[in-house]
């Protein structure tokens, strides 16, 4: 055997022990299990076709969503409560025009509104300290909240119709691979 | 000249006083002071002071966003009278900075702009008081509280699921029995006397941007008659085997129940949801305190639960509801474990439990394992909390029964849930650790002298390599002895071979042919080459001249 295969099954072995030592906490788990079972759910919810996706607008997420940097596990945690919190409001919305199986719609809001209890308990905990970096936290928030307000006004201009629902239901699915994505900075 | 200078002196003097006054009309007005905004829900307020007197003055404001160059009117607060002007015709976008600007007028003249530094509506808002509907029970209030604002609040509806009520609750008679407690929207109050006027007030919190509302108005409601039946009490839910058993006291006898369940989070969100309430599938009209359902009924997530008892002509009110959350009944089963005794240490892996074939997919929960052991003798018991599930437990003493059990535990300070205990193995630790240390350490030099070996042999073979099969070649720096080419190649080339061919002849008829080799080392080759394809031909050919020429020769001499 060479030296360069030799190497590189040196490398494997040792970012595969990297790999398998993080620790995996309970929130990061449940949070996890959430994100999957949302997007199976997303998925059961019938499509309509994809001429409608032609009406695609940008509805400009926050640069720090998108690309996020290194978060503090305490932003993490403010960032994806607020984000399932605007889903769980997005879906209560006007849904008439889309026949969507009602069903589905309560389980996905349920498991929804579980995880954002769960992490409210948790920030609510964190706001009982002072915490003296909630001014930036915060400032991310409100570039947060300007986009899920796009979105809803969105979807008040196009009267909550079938094809709006569809590029709103494609912009909500592709929220959640951020919240993933954030999801690993739930670490302690 | 003369009359020129007069006029000049004569506008001059006029117009003195004329400019005097234009002077002091110029000095400009007082502009506002003490400017703030005053944000309720979605009633926006901009208040001010001022010193200049009222005749006549009126005051405008701007404002203006990021995204915008120049300043805009302010509707609504343009050319008020008062000191108080309301914006909220606006609809502004309340995550987004704002700017605004406010001046006095009067007349023609305007006072320099006082500005607000950039703000946040959201962030200056102030949570108004809620709108609360009652409904009386016996002993029990149902209390609908529509969150502050209006229906199409713009301010909160990003924020309407993260709203807690507080409620103060007291009986009319006595200010003194107050009470408080946090609601939902759709909750209700318990715990009342029948036939009292109980009064309350409700305010609204939004703890997470460290907001406080004000109160509500004081509502006051009568608790109705005691109702012929009283609502069940004290509901339990257990899980056994795959199904919950949903259990409740009753005081009378021969009553039919029904249990009615809903999902969690539509007591969060505003509105009557009485329609949403369904019946528990084996749990209508049934004659015991108790009624079974299976587990799959509840996908994973959290409800509540509530009874009613009924005698056939009557029903009484529900019972309070009991909060189920799938998840907390989940059962971690217990582990397997598997034991080896390895000198005087013991080898345990955890394994995987049985899964039963109902389970379809199991929760793996991030997991420690608690293991317990124990010498068979003595009750003494040692505890581990272990992450790996492959591990040793050394130092035991050698020839001794242990005995293990373990269980799963979730890994959460707050969360408390465990399996129950796996099935107890002992086993008895192997006599002394010589053998195996033996072992261990005959493998280790046996390894570690393989490669010796081979180098030592690789040598002694080079060793009698030398000595009896040498090689021919000699020492390499020998050339430098010779100068002369010739002698240099008969001793030394290597690669080129002196070769002679002999042809040994035996009658007198053939001639002996003779052949040498050239110097040059491609003509060489060729012409060995040649010769040794053509061997046969040539030579035959030559012994036929060569015969041909011997017979000439003699032909001549005989001649």
């Amino acid at each position: 055997m060479t030296t360069g295969c030799i190497l590189q099954i040196a490398l494997l072995l040792c970012f595969s022990i990297t790999a398998l030592s993080r620790s995996f906490n309970l929130l990061q788990f449940q949070q996890r299990s959430t994100n999957l079972e949302c997007q199976r759910l997303m998925m059961k919810l019938s499509g309509t076709p994809e001429s409608c996706l032609n009406n695609r607008t940008n509805f400009e997420v926050p640069k720090e969503i998108e690309q996020p940097r290194q978060f503090q596990k305490e932003d993490a945690v403010l960032v994806i409560h607020d984000m399932l919190l605007q889903i769980f409001e997005i879906f209560g919305k006007n849904l008439s025009h889309t026949g969507w199986n009602e069903t589905i719609i309560e389980n996905l809001r349920s498991e929804l509104s579980d995880q954002i209890d769960r992490l409210k308990a948790i920030l609510d905990e964190n706001t009982e300290e002072e915490n003296p970096t909630w001014e930036n936290s915060t400032t991310m928030l409100w570039h947060l909240r300007n986009y899920y307000t796009r979105i809803v006004q969105y979807l008040n201009a196009k009267s909550y119709s079938s094809c709006a629902w569809t590029v709103v239901w494609t912009e909500i699915y592709r929220n959640f691979s951020f919240i993933s994505t954030l999801t690993d900075y739930l670490q302690n | 000249m003369l009359a020129f200078l007069g006029t000049t002196a004569l506008v001059l003097v006029a117009g003195a006083p004329w400019a005097l006054l234009a002077a002091a009309g110029g000095e400009d007005l007082e502009s506002p002071q003490n400017v703030e905004v005053s944000i309720i829900d979605d009633v926006f307020l901009l208040k001010w002071n001022s010193s200049e007197s009222v005749g006549n003055v009126t005051f405008s404001a701007d404002y203006q966003t990021p995204g915008m160059h120049n300043w805009i009117e302010l509707p609504g607060c343009q050319y008020i009278t008062g000191t108080t002007c309301d914006f909220s015709s606006v609809k502004l976008s309340v995550f987004e900075k704002i700017q605004l600007r406010i001046r006095a007028e009067k007349g023609n003249r305007t006072s320099p702009w006082h500005e607000v530094g950039s703000f946040i509506p959201f962030r200056k808002a102030q949570i108004g008081p809620p709108k609360v509907h009652l409904k009386a029970e016996d002993k029990a209030i149902i209390v609908n509280i529509s969150p502050p604002g209006t229906k199409d609040s713009l301010m909160w509806a990003m924020d309407i699921l993260s709203f807690t009520y507080s409620v103060v609750i007291w009986k009319n008679s006595s200010s003194v029995d107050e009470r408080t407690e946090t609601v939902y929207p759709g909750g209700k109050i318990y715990k009342l006397s029948p036939e009292t006027t109980y009064c309350l007030k409700v305010k609204a919190r939004l703890r997470l941007h460290r907001k406080v509302g004000s109160y509500s108005p004081v509502y006051c409601v009568n608790t109705t008659v005691e109702n012929k039946l009283p609502s069940p009490e004290n509901i339990e839910v257990d899980v056994k085997d795959q199904s919950y058993v949903l259990k409740w006291d009753y005081t009378y006898e021969n009553m039919t129940f029904q249990a009615q369940w809903l999902r969690a989070y539509f007591k969060k969100i505003l509105g009557n949801h009485s329609d949403k309430w369904q019946q528990i599938p084996g749990c209508e009209n049934v004659r015991a305190t108790q009624c079974v359902f299976p587990q799959k009924v509840f996908s994973k997530g959290a409800y509540f639960l509530r009874v009613q008892a009924s005698d056939g002509n009557k029903t009484s009110f529900w019972s309070e509801e009991k909060r189920l959350d799938t998840e907390m009944q989940t059962v971690i089963l217990p582990p397997v474990i598997s034991m080896k005794s390895v000198d005087n240490s013991l080898h345990i892996y955890i394994g995987a439990p049985r899964e039963t074939e109902n389970k379809s997919t199991s929760q793996h929960y991030p997991l420690i394992y608690e293991i317990i052991f124990w010498e068979n003798t003595s009750n003494a018991e040692r505890k581990i909390l272990q992450k790996k599930t492959d591990f040793i437990v050394p130092n035991l003493q050698p020839l001794t029964v242990y005995c293990v059990k373990a269980r799963a535990v979730i890994e959460d300070e707050k969360w408390n849930k465990s399996s129950v205990f796996s099935d107890i193995l002992c086993e008895k630790t192997k006599p002394g650790n010589t053998s195996i240390t033996w072992i261990i350490a005959g493998v280790c030099t046996a390894l570690f002298s393989i490669p010796v070996a081979i180098y030592v042999v690789k040598g002694l073979l080079r060793c009698i390599n030398y000595v009896f099969f040498p090689s021919c070649k000699p020492p390499p720096n020998i050339d430098q002895c010779f100068s002369e080419q010739s002698l240099k190649n008969l001793l030394l080339s290597a690669s080129e071979e002196q070769t002679e061919r002999c042809f040994i002849i035996e009658n007198s008829y053939s001639l002996v042919t003779v052949e040498e080799t050239s110097q040059v080392d491609e003509d060489h080759k060729q012409y060995s080459s040649q010769t040794s394809r053509d061997s046969g031909n040539y030579s035959n050919e030559d012994e036929n001249s060569g015969s041909k020429t011997s017979r000439e020769l003699l032909q001549q001499g005989l001649v």
